[in-house]
C-alpha cells in the first residue's frame, strides 16, 4: 500500500512559513506585530527610549569633548526576541517543509519505510501550522479583545481571560472544526494521526521538569485522589449498572471509561469485557460529550474560584473523565505556565498506571456474573495494557534529577546565583540603611524575643533544622555588607524574614529586590519548557482533530444516565476534596 | 427488518433483483476519539474486536435475507459499504441501476440502536428512482 498523497499543500505551507520568517525578519509586519505582542512591544519602546536618552547624552558628551559622535546599538527588546523567535522557526519548519513537499511531488513512491514517513509530514505541517497561526495570531488577539471591552467598559471582567480563549483551547476548537466542518484532507490524514506520539513526547519530557519532593508529594496526592474516585466510580457505575438492569458488558466497559481515563479505558476494556458495538458507541459517546464539556468549563470555574495550579491540576485530574482533555483543560487554566500541566499530568499517568488494574478487576467481575463469559489471561492484560511511555517519563525525571540536561536546582525554570547578580541590582545606600536599623532593632530583647517567637509559630525549617534567631541576624549582616544575598539558604531565611508582620517597608522591599536580584531564568529549562508547551499544543490540535460530531452523537441510552450522574459526582466532590484538603506546593 | 418484509412482498420471483446494502456508519471512523495513553498493541486489539463485532453482525444480517429470498426464489445481491447511510444508499442505487429504493421508517424514540439515522433530504434531492419507505404496524 502507497501512503504518500500527491500534493503541492506541503509545498505552498511550508512558503506560507518562509513568507512569514520573511517578513518578521525584514520589519515588514511590526506593525501587525506591535498589536498582537503588545507587552514585548511596550518594551521595546522603553528600551528605545532609554537608548536614544542614552545616545543624546553621548553625542553631546562626545561634541563637548571634540569627538565624533559614538557608534551605539541599540540593545535587543523583548519585541525583537519574539520576531526573531518567530522567523527562526518559520525559517527551520518551512525550509524543511519546502524541501520535503518538492521532494514528494518529484518523488515516485514506493512502498515501505520512506513512504510511510514521507506521507506522515504533510499532516504534521498542517497541525503546525494551525498551532503558529492560533499561538501568534488568534490567542493575542483574542485577549487584546478581551482587554478592550473590558477597559471600555462594556464588560466588568475579561471574557478571553474568564473564557480561557488561549491558545489551547482555540487550536483544540479548531482541531473539532476541522474534521467535522470541512474533513481531513487526504494528504494530511496519515500526519493527524501522530497527535498521540507527539503528546506522549510531551509527558516524557515533561519527566525533566520536576524535583524529587515535587514528584513524590504530587504522586501521593494523586495516588489518593485517583485511588478514592477512581475506586468510587467504579463501584457507583456497577451498581447503578446492577439496578437499572444494564447488561453486564455495558456496565463494565461504562465503569472502566467513567472511572478511569475515559476513552482510553474504554478501548482497552471493551474487549477484554465482550461489550457490543452499541455499547461502546454509547459509552465513547457519552465519555466524549462530557469530556469536551469539562474541558471548557472547568478552568473557568477554576479561575473564579481563584484556584492555583496544584488544586487545578489536581481536580482536573480527578474530576474530568478523558485523559486528553485533563491536559487540554490544564494548558487552558494556565497556558503560559507549565505548572497546572506539571501537576495533571502526574495525574493522567497515576490514571494510566491504575488502567490495568481497573481492567483486571472488571475482567473478573465479569467473568464473575456473565455465564459463559472467556477467561482473561490476566498476565498478559497487565503486559498488553502497561504505558511505556510512562518509563520514559521516569527515565527523563532520573536523568534530570543527577544533572544531564541542567545543573541540579534548575529543575523549576529558576535558579539561585549570588555571582551572576548584575551591578545595577546591587542593594542602594538608602536600602542598606533601612536593613542596618531593621538589624539593630532585632538584636533589642523585646524585637529578639518576637523573631524566636515568629521562627518557631511559622516552623521556619532549612535543610532539616529549625532556622535561629543568629542565622537571621548573620543572612542579614552578609546582605548589608555584600549589597547583595550570598547563598540560597540565607535567600530562603531572608524569604521568611520579610514577611514578618512590623518589619520596616523599605526593609522589607530591599529583602525581596535582593532575592529576585539573586534568582536568573535557566535557559534550557525555559527552553524545555517552551519546547513542551509547543508538543502538547500540537498534540491537542490533533487530538481535536479525531472528535468527529458523529461520535458524539452516539452518546445516550443507560450510559448517557449513568455518565451524567457519575461524571457531575465526581466533578463536584472532587472540587470539595480539592478546597478543603490540597494547598498549593508546587 | 420492515424493509425486508415490504421487499419481499413486493418482489416477483424470477423478475426481480433484491440488492440488499448494508452500511457500516462512517462514525466507527472516529470511535477511537481522542484516546492516546494506550499503545498501538492495545488500539490494533480495540480495533480488531470492533471489526468482528461489526463483521458478525452483518453476516447474520446478509444470511438471513439470503435465505429468505432463496425460499421465494427471488434473486438476491449484497452490497457493503462504509459510510454516511444516505450518501451510500444513493450512491449504490445509481451504481446497481436500482428501479426502486425501500428503506426502514426511522426507529421510534428511545429504542436501543445506533445514533445514525437516514436523513432524508438527500435521499429525495438525490435519488432518482422512488423511494419507498416501509411503514410500521
Amino acid at each position: 500500500m502507497i501512503y504518500t498523497v500527491k500534493s503541492p499543500a506541503l509545498l505552498i505551507i511550508g512558503i506560507l512559513m518562509l513568507i512569514w520568517g520573511g517578513l518578521n525578519n525584514s520589519g515588514a509586519v511590526d506593525g501587525m506585530q506591535s498589536y498582537l505582542q503588545k507587552s514585548a512591544y511596550s518594551d521595546h519602546m522603553k528600551v528605545k527610549e532609554k537608548f536614544d536618552a542614552e545616545m543624546r547624552v553621548a553625542t553631546e558628551m562626545a561634541a563637548a569633548e571634540g569627538k565624533p559622535a559614538p557608534d551605539m546599538k541599540v540593545p535587543a527588546s523583548k519585541f525583537d526576541h519574539v520576531k526573531a523567535y518567530q522567523a527562526q522557526l518559520s525559517f527551520i519548519f518551512g525550509g524543511a517543509f519546502v524541501l520535503i513537499g518538492l521532494f514528494s511531488l518529484a518523488w515516485k513512491p514506493k512502498q515501505g519505510n520512506l513512504d510511510y514517513y514521507v506521507s506522515v509530514v504533510p499532516g504534521v505541517a498542517f497541525i503546525l501550522l494551525i498551532a503558529f497561526i492560533v499561538r501568534w495570531g488568534l490567542d493575542p488577539v483574542f485577549a487584546n479583545w478581551g482587554k478592550a471591552v473590558k477597559d471600555a467598559g462594556t464588560l466588568t471582567w475579561d471574557f478571553a481571560k474568564i473564557f480561557n480563549l488561549n491558545y489551547v483551547v482555540l487550536g483544540i476548537v479548531i482541531g473539532i472544526l476541522v474534521v467535522n466542518v470541512f474533513k481531513i484532507p487526504a494528504w494530511a490524514a496519515n500526519g493527524v494521526r501522530t497527535a498521540r506520539f507527539f503528546l506522549k513526547t510531551g509527558v516524557i519530557l515533561l519527566g525533566t521538569l520536576y524535583s524529587a519532593a515535587e514528584l513524590a508529594q504530587l504522586g501521593a496526592l494523586s495516588v489518593v485522589m485517583i485511588g478514592v474516585f477512581v475506586l468510587g466510580s467504579v463501584g457507583i457505575v456497577l451498581f447503578m449498572g446492577k439496578r437499572m438492569g444494564s447488561p453486564n458488558s455495558m456496565t463494565a466497559v461504562l465503569s472502566a471509561g467513567m472511572g478511569v481515563c475515559g476513552v482510553s479505558a474504554t478501548v482497552a476494556a471493551s474487549p477484554v469485557v465482550q461489550a457490543k458495538a452499541e455499547e461502546i458507541a454509547y459509552t465513547i459517546g457519552t465519555i466524549l460529550i462530557w469530556g469536551v464539556g469539562c474541558m471548557f468549563l472547568f478552568p473557568t470555574v477554576g479561575h473564579i474560584l481563584g484556584m492555583g495550579p496544584v488544586q487545578f491540576g489536581a481536580w482536573a485530574g480527578t474530576g474530568i473523565l478523558n485523559s486528553a482533555q485533563v491536559a487540554g483543560a490544564a494548558l487552558a487554566f494556565d497556558p503560559h505556565g507549565i505548572e497546572t500541566l506539571k501537576v495533571a499530568e502526574i495525574f493522567n499517568i497515576t490514571r494510566v498506571l491504575f488502567l490495568p488494574l481497573i481492567v483486571l478487576w472488571l475482567a473478573a467481575w465479569y467473568v464473575k456474573h456473565e455465564e459463559g463469559a472467556e477467561k482473561v489471561n490476566l498476565a498478559q492484560v497487565v503486559v498488553a495494557k502497561f504505558p511505556v511511555f510512562v518509563l520514559g517519563f521516569i527515565a527523563m525525571f532520573a536523568l534530570s534529577s543527577v544533572g544531564t540536561f541542567a545543573p541540579a536546582g534548575h529543575y523549576a525554570g529558576k535558579y539561585f546565583s549570588s555571582a551572576e547578580v548584575k551591578e545595577d541590582k546591587l542593594l542602594k545606600g538608602k536600602e542598606t540603611r533601612a536593613l542596618e536599623g531593621e538589624l539593630t532593632r532585632l538584636r533589642e530583647p523585646e524585637s529578639a524575643q518576637a523573631l524566636s517567637k515568629y521562627l518557631v509559630d511559622k516552623s521556619v525549617i532549612l535543610e532539616g533544622h529549625k532556622v535561629t534567631a543568629e542565622e537571621v541576624y548573620q543572612a542579614l549582616s552578609d546582605l548589608i555588607a555584600n549589597k547583595k544575598v550570598m547563598t540560597r539558604q540565607q535567600n530562603n531565611i531572608l524569604k521568611s524574614v520579610a514577611k514578618m508582620e512590623g518589619l520596616d517597608a523599605l526593609a522589607k522591599g530591599s529583602i525581596e529586590k535582593a532575592g529576585k536580584a539573586a534568582m536568573h531564568d535557566s535557559k534550557t529549562i525555559k527552553a524545555y519548557r517552551d519546547w513542551i508547551a509547543w508538543l502538547f499544543a500540537f498534540g491537542l490540535i490533533g487530538l481535536g482533530m479525531q472528535i468527529t460530531g458523529k461520535a458524539l452523537k452516539q452518546a445516550g441510552g443507560k450510559p448517557l444516565i449513568i455518565g451524567g450522574v457519575v461524571g457531575t459526582l465526581k466533578a463536584v466532590g472532587s472540587l470539595i476534596v480539592v478546597l478543603m484538603f490540597v494547598k498549593e506546593f508546587v | 427488518m420492515l424493509a425486508e418484509a415490504l421487499a419481499l412482498d413486493m418482489a416477483v420471483p424470477g423478475q426481480t433483483l433484491i440488492v440488499h446494502l448494508l452500511v457500516v456508519p462512517d462514525f466507527w471512523a472516529g470511535m477511537q476519539g481522542d484516546d492516546w495513553l494506550n499503545n498501538a498493541s492495545t488500539r490494533d486489539t480495540f480495533g480488531s474486536y470492533v471489526e468482528g463485532l461489526l463483521e458478525k453482525d452483518v453476516a447474520q444480517q446478509l444470511r438471513a435475507l439470503e435465505g429468505r429470498c432463496a425460499e421465494r426464489g427471488i434473486a438476491y445481491k449484497s452490497v457493503m459499504r462504509q459510510g454516511d447511510p444516505a450518501e451510500c444508499l444513493v450512491e449504490t442505487a445509481a451504481q446497481e441501476g436500482a428501479s426502486m429504493v425501500v428503506i426502514g421508517p426511522p426507529r421510534p424514540k428511545g429504542t436501543p440502536g445506533y445514533r445514525s439515522r437516514m436523513d432524508l433530504e438527500p435521499l429525495a434531492r438525490k435519488l432518482t428512482v422512488p423511494l419507498i419507505i416501509a411503514n410500521r404496524p
